[in-house]
C-alpha cells in the first residue's frame, strides 16, 4: 500500500517551510518530490531598485544564519567593480568574523543534527558552547545574527587588544569541547548506528546532481572554494580541506566538526598575524560598468552572486545562488529508498537554509491575493460548503 | 471498615488520588533529572522547584478545546484515553504495597497475579495502537504501526526477564516473590542481568528515548497523539505517568525486594526504589538517541531475548543446586 | 583559455577574461548542449553553479556558471531574443540543473525545451500566467488591502 506522506510546509523537522512529498510504502520512501516558494521575499528584484550600500545590508537578511557570507560575497565583487582594495587589517577581520559565522552555524547544525536523531542531551550541549561563539561575535560586531560588520572597501568596526586576547582565550576553551564532540558523535553506539549508512549519495551521484558544500565533501568531492579559487586572505592562510568517504549523514557530521577545528586553526593565524592599519577605505558612488561573479564559501557551501552594473549607483542585476538550493537535487536522490525515520535526518544533513534558497520573487500576497472583497458571513459560508464537499472526496490528495 | 478498605484502595492509596499525586511528582522528577543532565533547569516556577508543573499542565489541558477528527471512529476515539487509564491505575492495585499481607491473598494479591499485571502492562501498548488507527490520520497511523512493531520486539525479552526472578522465587505471586528475596537479599545479585533487560524494555514500552519512535516529533509530528487534545491527550499524559509508576513499582518489587515494613517505612521504600528506578530511566533517556524501528527490533532480538534467556537458564541451574 | 579555444573552435563567438579566474564565453544557444558536453568530457567541467539570467531590453542573456577542479570558473553567456525566447536544457549534459531551468522558466519566462520536469517551482500555485517578475517591464502591483467584514 503506497501513501502520500506529507513533510512541511509546516512540520517539526522543518526549522522553515518546505513542501515536501514522499511516496511511501510501509517505512520505506518510494519516492521525494519538492515544493519551493513557502518564503519568497524577491529579494533579486529589490536589489535592482536599490544603492549598493543599501543592497550590502539587503543580502545580509538573505539568510539568518549564514547573513555575513552573502554581504561578504556581495561586498567582494562589489569591491572590485568599484576597483578598490580593502586594507589588510579590514580584510583579516572580515574573515575572521566568516570562520566565527562557519563555527557557529556548523555547531548550530550538530545540535539539530542531535535533535532530530533524538537526541537531545547533545543538541542542549552543543547549543550551549554556540553561546561562546555568539558572545564574541557580538564583542566584535555588536550584534548576535545581523552582524552588519562588512561595508564596501572593508569593515566597519575594529578590535583591540584585549579583545584579541579574550578570543584567542574563548577559541581555547571551545577547541577542547569541539575535541570532545567529535569523540562523542563518532563513538556514541545509538547516535552512529542512527547516522552511519543513512543517506547515501554516491560520489558520481554528488558530481553530477551538482552538490555543494560539506554534503559534496562528505562523498569525498574536495571542492571547497577556499581552496580552489581562494579570495581575500585564504591564498596565505594554512588549511586542509576536510572530507570523508562514508558518503552519509555521519561522514557530513564528521566534516563538519573537523572543519569547525579547521576553523579554530584559521582564527588563531588570523589573530595572531593581525596586521596593524585602517581597517576600511572609502568607496566611489558609482561603479564602473561590468559584470563580476564572486564566489565565497559559505558554510552550507558555495555562495555567489553574479552582480552586473550599468554606471550608475543601482546594479542592473543581482543574482544570488546559495549553497542549499544546489543541493536539493541531491537530496531528493540521497531520499529515496531511505526510512521515514531518516526523512529529518537526511533533510538536516545539507543544513537546509531555505530562506537562503527562496528569495527571488517579490510576492503577491500568495494566498489570498485574489483581488475579491470576501464578507466574513461569506468565508464562513465558502469554508462550510469546501468542507462538506471535502469530507466526500475520499484520498484526496494533498494540495501542495 | 472492612467495607472502607477497598475503596480506600480504590480511590485514595495506592489508588486513584495517590497514583494521580506520585505520578505527578514522577513526571517532574524524570522532566528534572533529565533537564540537569542536559545542563537545562527544568520546571522551576510553578509551586516550589516547580513541583506542580505537571499538574498544571494537566489543568491546563483540561480546560483546552476538545477536537475529534471528522473521519475519526468517535466512539472508539473518545473511549480509549479513558479505557486507558483505567488499565493502568488497575495495575497498580497488584503492586504489593501495604495493602497486601504475603501470607493471605486477596482480590489485589493471588497466584499468578505478576502475569495479570504484565498483561495489564502490554494493554496500553495496544491501546496506542488503536488510538493512532483509529484517528486516521497519517501519521498518526504511521505511528500505531510503529508501536506495534515495536511491541513484537521488547515484549518477549520482558516477559522472559521477569519471569526469571519469579522462577527463582518459585512463586507466580508478587507479594511472595518480595518475601522471598527479603528473606535471602544476596539472591537479588542474580538477577542483575534481567534488571538490566527490564529496565531497557520497559524504557521501550513507555516510548521514551531511544525508543520514542511512536512518537518520534521530527519524524512524524505527534505519531500515535497527532489528533489528541484536551482531555483526551491529558488522559494519555496523566496514563504515561501512572504507567512508569506501575512498571517502576513493579520492577522494584521483583527486582529490589518490595516494600516491606508496614505502612510508613513501605511507602518511604517504595518513593525510593520507584525514585531510582526512575532516575536509571532518565539517565538512559538523556545518553541516547532515537534509534529507527528496525533498529529496535533487531536490537531486541539480536541481544535482549538471547541474553534473558541465558539468565533464565541461569536461573534453573541455579535452582538445580539450590537446596 | 586556448584549451578552450582548441575544442570548441569556430563555435565561440567572444570569449574575456576580466578578473583573475573568470573566463566568460559567449555562444550560441544551439551549441549550448554540445559546447557543455564537450568541456564536461574533456575538460571535467561538471559543476554548474547556477543560472543567472539578464533582461537586457529585447533579449534575454543567460550564464551558466560552470567550475571544475582547476582553480576559476567558466561563465557561459548565451542570449536569446526576447520575442521568441527559447533555450535547450542542458539536464542530460548536467542532470543537477533541472532546478535552475525551473526557475529560469519561471521568472523569465524563457520556453526552456526538452525540460524533464517543468512545473513551477518557485512561484504560488495561483500565481496568473504570463507573469514573470524578473522582467524588466515587469512591475508589482500591490493588491488593495481588505479587511474582511470591516468598512469597506
Amino acid at each position: 500500500m503506497k501513501v502520500q506522506i506529507p513533510i512541511g510546509p509546516q512540520h517539526p523537522a522543518l526549522k522553515e517551510p518546505i513542501g515536501l512529498r514522499m511516496t511511501v510504502e510501509g517505512e520505506v520512501i518510494h519516492d521525494a518530490d519538492l515544493r519551493l516558494g513557502y518564503n519568497h521575499r524577491g529579494v533579486e528584484k529589490v536589489a535592482e531598485g536599490r544603492s549598493y550600500i543599501q543592497n550590502l545590508y539587503l543580502t545580509e537578511r538573505i539568510c539568518g544564519i549564514c547573513s555575513h557570507s552573502h554581504s561578504t560575497t556581495f561586498a567582494q565583487g562589489a569591491e572590485i567593480l568599484f576597483e578598490i582594495v580593502p586594507p589588510k587589517r579590514g580584510q583579516f577581520l572580515r574573515y575572521l568574523v566568516s570562520e566565527l559565522e562557519r563555527v557557529h552555524s556548523h555547531l548550530l547544525w550538530l545540535g539539530v543534527a542531535g535533535h532530530e536523531a533524538g537526541f537531545d542531551s547533545f543538541f542542549m550541549y552543543v547549543w550551549r558552547d554556540r553561546e561562546i561563539v555568539m558572545d564574541i561575535l557580538e564583542m566584535i560586531s555588536g550584534n548576535r545574527v545581523h552582524y552588519a560588520i562588512n561595508t564596501i572597501g572593508g569593515v566597519r568596526r575594529d578590535i583591540d587588544e584585549a579583545q584579541r586576547t579574550k578570543i584567542l582565550d574563548l577559541l581555547a576553551v571551545l577547541r577542547a569541547r569541539t575535541s570532545f564532540y567529535l569523540n562523542l558523535g563518532t563513538t556514541e553506539p545509538s547516535f552512529v548506528g542512527r547516522l552511519a549508512g543513512v543517506g547515501y549519495l554516491s560520489k558520481e551521484d554528488a558530481m553530477s546532481l551538482c552538490a555543494v558544500g560539506p554534503t559534496a565533501r562528505a562523498s569525498n568531492v574536495p571542492r571547497d572554494v577556499r581552496k580552489d579559487d581562494p579570495y581575500g586572505i585564504y591564498d596565505e592562510v594554512p588549511f586542509e580541506v576536510c572530507t570523508a568517504d562514508t558518503c552519509d549523514v555521519l561522514g557530513r557530521t564528521v566534516v563538519r566538526i573537523k572543519e569547525v577545528l579547521q576553523s579554530y586553526d584559521i582564527m588563531e593565524y588570523l589573530l595572531r598575524n593581525l596586521p596593524a592599519g585602517p581597517v576600511a577605505v572609502k568607496a566611489p558612488r558609482r561603479p564602473k560598468p561590468g559584470e563580476i561573479v564572486s564566489r565565497y564559501e559559505a558554510p552550507r557551501g558555495e555562495n555567489i552572486h553574479y552582480i552586473k552594473s550599468n554606471g550608475t549607483d543601482k546594479p542592473e542585476r543581482l543574482k544570488v545562488r546559495a549553497p542549499t538550493l544546489g543541493n536539493y537535487a541531491a537530496t531528493i536522490a540521497m531520499l529515496k529508498k531511505g526510512f521515514i525515520a531518516d526523512i529529518p535526518l537526511i533533510f538536516a544533513a545539507i543544513d537546509p537554509c531555505i530562506c537562503c534558497a527562496e528569495r527571488s520573487v517579490e510576492l503577491v500576497d500568495s494566498r489570498s491575493g485574489r483581488p475579491s472583497v470576501v464578507r466574513w458571513s461569506e468565508l464562513r459560508r465558502m469554508a462550510g460548503r469546501r468542507a462538506a464537499r471535502d469530507s466526500k472526496k475520499r484520498n484526496v490528495e494533498w494540495p501542495l | 471498615m472492612a467495607a472502607l478498605k477497598p475503596l480506600l484502595y480504590v480511590f485514595v492509596y495506592p489508588g486513584l488520588l495517590f497514583l494521580f499525586a506520585y505520578g505527578t511528582f514522577c513526571e517532574w522528577f524524570d522532566r528534572k533529572v533529565y533537564a540537569r543532565l542536559q545542563n537545562r533547569m527544568g520546571p522551576t516556577h510553578t509551586g516550589r522547584w516547580g513541583l506542580l508543573q505537571p499538574v498544571a499542565d494537566f489543568v491546563k489541558l483540561m480546560a483546552k478545546e476538545d477536537v475529534v477528527p471528522e473521519k475519526a471512529d468517535k466512539g472508539l476515539f473518545t473511549a480509549l484515553p479513558v479505557v486507558g487509564l483505567a488499565v493502568v491505575a488497575t495495575a497498580m492495585l497488584l503492586v504489593p504495597v501495604w495493602h497486601v499481607s504475603p501470607t493471605a491473598s486477596g482480590f489485589n494479591s493471588f497466584s499468578g497475579d505478576i502475569i495479570v499485571l504484565l498483561y495489564l502492562l502490554s494493554l496500553p501498548t495496544l491501546i496506542f495502537f488503536l488510538a493512532g488507527w483509529s484517528s486516521t490520520n497519517l501519521f498518526s497511523t504511521v505511528g500505531g504501526t510503529r508501536v506495534l512493531t515495536m511491541l513484537f520486539g521488547y515484549e518477549v525479552p520482558l516477559f522472559l526477564a521477569v519471569l526469571s526472578p519469579a522462577l527463582l522465587a518459585g512463586s507466580w505471586r508478587l507479594a511472595e516473590i518480595a518475601a522471598f528475596y527479603q528473606a535471602r537479599p544476596l539472591l537479588l545479585l542474580v538477577n542483575l542481568p534481567a534488571f538490566a533487560i527490564s529496565l531497557v524494555c520497559v524504557q521501550a514500552k513507555l516510548e521514551r528515548t531511544p525508543f520514542d519512535i511512536p512518537h518520534a516529533e521530527t519524524e512524524i509530528v505527534g505519531g500515535t497523539f497527532t489528533e489528541f487534545s484536551g482531555k483526551k491527550l491529558a488522559f494519555f499524559r496523566l496514563m504515561t505517568d501512572i504507567e512508569l509508576v506501575v512498571s517502576s513499582g513493579l520492577l522494584a518489587t521483583v527486582f529490589l525486594g518490595g516494600f516491606p515494613g508496614g505502612v510508613g517505612w513501605g511507602f518511604v521504600q517504595f518513593i525510593l526504589k520507584t525514585l531510582f528506578i526512575i532516575f536509571l530511566l532518565s539517565l538512559m533517556r538523556a545518553a541516547t538517541s532515537r534509534i529507527r524501528v528496525d533498529q529496535v527490533v533487531s536490537f531486541a532480538w539480536r541481544f535482549l531475548a538471547p541474553a534473558a534467556v541465558g539468565q533464565l537458564l541461569l536461573v534453573i541451574l541455579l535452582k538445580g543446586f539450590m537446596p | 583559455m586556448d584549451r578552450i579555444r582548441g575544442l570548441l573552435g569556430e563555435r565561440i563567438l567572444e570569449m574575456t577574461n576580466p578578473a583573475v579566474r573568470r573566463i566568460f564565453l559567449t555562444l550560441a544557444p544551439q551549441d549550448l548542449v554540445w559546447a557543455l558536453g564537450r568541456l564536461k568530457a574533456d575538460m571535467g567541467y561538471w559543476h554548474l553553479s547556477t543560472i543567472s539570467g539578464v533582461d537586457l531590453g529585447d533579449a534575454f542573456e543567460f550564464l551558466y556558471h560552470l567550475t571544475d577542479d582547476l582553480p576559476g570558473s567558466l561563465h557561459v553567456r548565451t542570449r536569446t531574443p526576447k520575442a521568441e525566447a527559447r533555450i535547450p536544457s542542458i539536464c542530460s549534459v548536467i542532470p543537477g540543473a533541472v532546478l535552475y531551468e525551473r526557475e529560469v522558466q519561471e521568472m523569465f519566462g524563457v520556453v526552456v525545451e526538452n525540460i524533464p520536469d517543468n512545473r513551477r517551482l518557485l512561484l504560488s500555485d495561483d500565481w496568473p500566467d504570463g507573469q514573470h517578475p524578473l522582467r524588466k517591464d515587469w512591475k508589482h502591483v500591490r493588491p488593495e488591502e481588505k479587511i474582511p467584514g470591516g468598512k469597506s
